[in-house]
Order: structure tokens, then C-alpha cells, then sequence
């Protein structure tokens, strides 16, 4: 059964008609890849999912339930998380001020401590540092601990590794994995070789519609796939 | 489990630690008369207690100004520096404040501590009514919407048909001090005393809002709301709540200057009376909190003493100061200092090693 599932869902930003017919099921415990070139939609699909930019037509449910007209802070409230791309924490917060807000009960920080500091032991000896010291790895890190402070049921994470050297790509990565055991993630992720080693299950989105959707397994032997809707070999 | 890493609430006496130069500088501004009694005037100190003329009185009735512009501006910092709200319409949480306390103490002498709590609820529902329009505009619209509200204000107060109540263009005059303890020409040193303990009292109280975990949301709004909106917190009632407590304590300084002032101008519901706020802000260091108060004090220090001394080139000198202070200490006064405390803090370190014979005075290498 889908944890969250958007059926021909269609998104206006302002006047421009961004998403036209995105259709995505994500899989309870599975890492589903969203993939697409750059101004596909895939952010706009996050940003739908969590009430940013409300859709104008079709269907989110979550869990059952239909969230498609749900307010932002509700839905986040439900249990899905958001890790954004380019990092977005909150540069004047020190890195531990970063995790305590993210909690939705009194001592859930105490409670992941040791795991998201086994996780990224670097965040541990920069806790009093405010955020706008961390450098870009540092911060994506940052970013994405923050999601794994409350109990989230579902995580959205986009381009994950986007400016991370190989290393902390991988750092990051094995804590996709480790964070998936728990949760279901759905992931943006331009790195198509980051996201075949990821996910399980994969949507390709362009321009605004979904275009194909699947197994992992299949679209990694599936060249002409790749070549002709992510411009990679 | 017990954590080690993450911070741990502190207890009183470390809170008083942290705080000696708050205490030390409340004590100072307790002794402040005293000193200028004995040394300026050549009084004594009973001099101060009896209400005596001279600059000690005097000095403490401009000092008062200071926390009145104080408070004033530290409700302005909590809604546009901490939360990044803009607001232009600041200066009718001031003037409802100023106007609603001498109205109700005035015309229906009303009991000072009734007037006080009608005040407070008249500054909650004008705070809802700036929070009615935050879902629909932000930024430079949401300003000039609050503008709007303001000018209302400003005008209706100026009204010929209020002037039995507001006293129309001129202002509102003849309010009586409704206790002795608010009676700032009988009792000069009681209400500098009370004014100050008010002054020292919100300062504690915004720092302790801007350290709660409310406070590192209202920082995530104005970093990013829809990030604080992600992570499950609803924005609307945290700016909500921001503007409920800037308006309950601009009214509170509001009340304050009609109890100080022999006349409430309508200048403190004009647009003029929020840039005060804003530059007051500015020149401490917007978003710091502290930088509100000693922001509060050079201004209206540099106000005073430069019309003053240059009389009607007073003016273009303000404007001058300000344009060096902008040039020359960009996050103002506290913001300026944070930024470069540390590298003082190693000059510092370094002069002194060099006076102890400690070293060459040259940066320790790492090891």
C-alpha cells in the first residue's frame, strides 16, 4: 500500500502552470527516486506534497488521507519531513538550536542524540556554532539531522548530495540508509548514480508530467530511458 | 539518556553570573542621581529624594525619555529584527497607549490600575488587528497596510469631533498623575525608579522570549517561514503572539509618557515616531535586543545635547551622525560589536600579554 500518493496533481506558481499531471506512488519502507532534468517540476511536486504550493487540481493522499488542501504546518504535523535543497537551515541558530526546533515533543533531541551524532559525528563538536559558520557539507548534514529529530513516517529530501565532495557524499548516503530503515523517503536527486544506489522505485517527471515510473532495477539496464529523460549514460 | 552535549538549563546563580554587567549597570543607573547630585550640583544626596531643582532632576526626567524610547524600540525590535516583520505602523501601539491611559484617567477617571488593564486589552485586539491582514500581505505590502492602519489613527485623533477627549491637533493635556508613586514632578526619583525597574524588567523579559523556544521560532520566520512552517510550527500564530507582546509593551511606554509628558502630541501616532523606532533600532543593532535600549540612549542623548550645543544646525548634524553611524558600524552599535568581538577580544588578549611579558604579542601558533 502507497503511504503518499499524488494522482494528476497540477500546480500554478503565480500565473505559470508548473506541474500539468504528476502522478507518484510512494510505498510504505521503500526510497522512491524522483527524477527529471532541471525545471522538471520535482521540487514543485515536494513543495505541493507539503502545502507550500497548494495544487490546483488532482490528489495528495498521505496514509489514507487526503492532505491535497491540508495547511503546510498540518501536514508537517502528520509526519512528514522536509529536507530542502541548498540546505536552508536557519544560519543565526546555532547547530543545536537547528535540532531543537525541530522537535515536536519536549526532550526528542535527548531521545536521537546518540544516533544522529553517530550519524554526523562532526555536528556534535560544532553544537554551539550558529549555522552560518558550517560550511556547505556541514550544513547539509545539519539539514539533514534536522529531519531525523521528530518522528517523521515520511521524509522528502531534494538533492541531497548537490555541492558535496565524493566523501560526504557517501557519508550522506549511508545516512539516507540507515534513516530509511524507520522511515520512507521520497528523494529528488540529480546525481542519477547516487539514486540507483538509494532507491527501490523511481517516477520520471518532465515538464511537469509524469513520464514513467517503475523499479530501480529495470531503469538502471534501461539506457535510451536515461539518455532520453535524464541526459545521462 | 543524560545528554552532555546538548545544552542544560542553568540555575539562578548562573543566570545572576551571566548577568553582572546587566546588575552593574542597573546599579550604576540607581546611583546615577546620587552622583550627579553630589558632584555637578554640589547637593546632597537628600537632595534627590526631596525633589530638588537642578541637573540631578533634570537629568533624571531625560533619562526617563531614554527608557521610555527604550521600551518603545525594544517592541519594534522583537517585531521586525528578531521576527522580520515590517511594520510602519508601529507608533499606534505607542499612541493608543498614550492616548487610551490619559483618555480613561482624564475624562472617565477611571482607578490607574483599571485604565492600565483597559489599555492592555485595547493593545491585544489592535494587535489582532495587525495580525488579520499578516495571512494575506508580507513585506513591503504588509507595511504599507499597517501604515494605513496607523494614519487612521493619527487622523481620527486629530479630530475636532475627539477634541473634548484627545484634544484634537494640540493634544491631549491636563492629566493628572493618578498616584503618588506616578507622579514624575512631585516624585521625580520614585518615578525614575519605577521607570528604570520597567525598563530593566522588559529587557530581562524579551531576552528570556528571544531564548525560549518560541523565540527560536520567531528567528525561523524571519530566516525562512516556510521552513518554520515545515517543520510543523503554524507562523501565523507565533507573529501573532509577537505582535500581541510589542503592542502590549509599546502601550506600556505609551503610558509611561503620558505620565511624564505634560501634553501627548499626535506626533506619537505619526509615521515619524515608528522611523524613530526604526532608527533607534538601527543605531543598536537590529535583531540584538540590547542594541534597542543603548540605541534608545544615543539617540536621544545625541538629540538633546546637539540642539543644544548647535541649536538649528542640530538637525543637518543628526542627520550627518546617522549617516556615519550607517557608514561605520553597519549591524549598529551591539551588532557591530558581536560581529568583531572575537577579533577584539584577541587584541585585547595580545596587548596584554605583551604588558605581562606573556609573549612577542604574536598569535599563538596551533598545536
Amino acid at each position: 500500500m502507497s503511504l503518499l500518493s499524488l494522482r494528476d496533481v497540477h500546480t500554478f506558481i503565480e500565473q505559470f502552470h508548473i506541474l500539468e499531471g504528476v502522478s507518484v506512488e510512494v510505498p510504505q519502507g521503500s526510497i522512491v527516486a524522483l527524477l527529471g532534468r532541471n525545471g522538471a517540476g520535482k521540487t514543485t511536486t515536494l513543495r505541493t506534497v507539503l502545502g507550500l504550493n497548494p495544487a490546483s487540481s488532482g490528489t495528495v493522499t498521505f496514509d489514507g488521507l487526503d492532505i491535497t488542501e491540508q495547511k503546510s504546518f498540518d501536514i508537517a504535523g502528520m509526519g512528514i519531513g522536509y529536507v530542502p535543497e541548498n540546505r536552508q537551515i536557519f544560519a543565526e541558530l546555532s547547530v543545536e538550536e537547528n535540532l531543537r526546533i525541530a522537535e515536536r515533543k519536549k526532550g526528542e533531541l535527548e531521545e536521537k542524540e546518540e544516533m544522529i551524532f553517530g550519524l554526523f559525528p562532526d555536528l556534535k563538536r560544532l553544537i554551539r556554532l550558529p549555522g552560518t559558520n558550517l560550511s556547505g557539507g556541514q550544513q547539509q548534514m545539519l539539514a539533514v539531522a534536522r529531519a531525523l529529530v521528530a518522528d517523521n513516517r515520511l521524509l522528502l529530501i531534494d538533492e541531497p548530495s548537490e555541492g558535496l565532495a565524493p566523501v560526504l557524499i557517501e557519508q550522506m548516503m549511508d545516512a539516507i540508509r540507515t534513516l530509511s530503515e524507520h522511515t520512507t523517503v521520497l528523494l529528488v536527486e540529480q546525481n542519477f548514480i547516487v539514486a540507483s544506489r538509494l532507491a527501490q522505485h523511481y517516477v520520471i517527471i518532465e515538464e511537469g508530467r509524469t513520464v514513467k515510473a517503475g523499479e530501480m532495477a529495470d531503469l538502471v539496464d534501461d539506457d535510451e530511458t536515461i539518455k532520453r529523460y535524464l541526459g545521462a549514460a | 539518556m543524560t545528554s552532555t552535549t546538548l545544552d542544560q538549563s542553568a540555575g539562578l546563580g548562573d543566570w545572576l553570573r551571566r548577568r553582572r554587567g546587566l546588575l552593574a549597570s542597573f546599579a550604576l543607573l540607581v546611583a546615577f542621581p546620587f552622583v550627579i547630585s553630589i558632584i555637578v550640583d554640589g547637593q546632597g544626596l537628600a537632595a534627590v529624594v526631596n525633589n530638588d531643582l537642578g541637573n540631578a532632576r533634570f537629568l533624571q526626567g531625560l533619562a526617563i525619555e531614554v527608557f521610555i524610547l527604550g521600551i518603545y524600540a525594544i517592541s519594534y525590535d522583537l517585531i521586525l529584527g528578531v521576527t522580520g516583520i515590517l511594520s510602519f505602523g508601529h507608533a499606534m501601539f505607542f499612541a493608543v497607549g498614550a492616548y487610551g491611559f490619559g483618555i480613561l484617567l482624564k475624562t472617565f477617571e477611571l482607578a490607574w490600575p483599571v485604565a492600565v488593564l483597559v489599555v492592555v486589552i485595547a493593545a491585544i485586539i489592535q494587535a489582532f488587528l495587525f495580525a488579520l491582514v499578516l495571512p494575506r500581505v508580507h513585506g513591503i505590502t504588509y507595511a504599507l497596510v499597517t501604515l494605513g492602519f496607523a494614519s487612521v489613527f493619527w487622523i481620527v485623533i486629530q479630530s475636532s469631533d475627539l477634541a473634548d477627549y484627545a484634544g484634537a491637533e494640540i493634544g491631549l493635556q491636563g492629566v493628572e498623575s493618578p498616584a503618588w508613586f506616578l507622579d514624575t514632578t512631585n516624585e521625580r526619583f520614585i518615578f525614575y525608579l519605577l521607570c528604570l525597574g520597567i525598563f530593566f524588567g522588559i529587557y530581562v523579559l524579551y531576552q528570556r522570549i528571544v531564548d525560549s523556544p518560541a523565540g527560536r521560532v520567531f528567528v525561523a520566520i524571519r530566516e525562512n517561514e516556510d521552513r518554520a512552517l515545515m517543520l510543523g510550527y503554524n507562523t501565523f500564530w507565533f507573529k501573532t503572539l509577537v505582535l500581541v507582546i510589542a503592542s502590549i509593551t509599546a502601550a506600556l511606554a505609551g503610558m509611561i509618557h503620558t505620565m511624564h509628558q505634560p501634553i501627548v502630541t499626535p506626533n506619537v501616532a505619526g509615521l515619524f515616531w515608528t522611523v524613530t523606532a526604526l532608527l533607534v533600532i538601527l543605531i543598536g543593532g537590529m535583531g540584538t535586543i540590547t542594541g534597542a535600549l543603548i540605541g534608545a540612549a544615543v539617540y536621544r542623548l545625541l538629540e538633546y545635547y546637539l540642539d543644544r550645543w548647535f541649536g538649528g544646525a542640530s538637525g543637518l548634524l543628526i542627520g550627518a551622525a546617522y549617516v556615519l553611524l550607517v557608514l561605520y558600524v553597519p549591524f549598529g552599535i551591539v551588532g557591530t560589536w558581536r560581529a568583531r568581538a572575537v577579533r577584539i577580544k584577541q587584541g585585547r588578549d595580545r596587548l596584554l600579554r605583551l604588558f605581562t611579558g606573556g609573549d612577542d604579542g604574536r598569535t599563538p601558533a596551533r598545536e
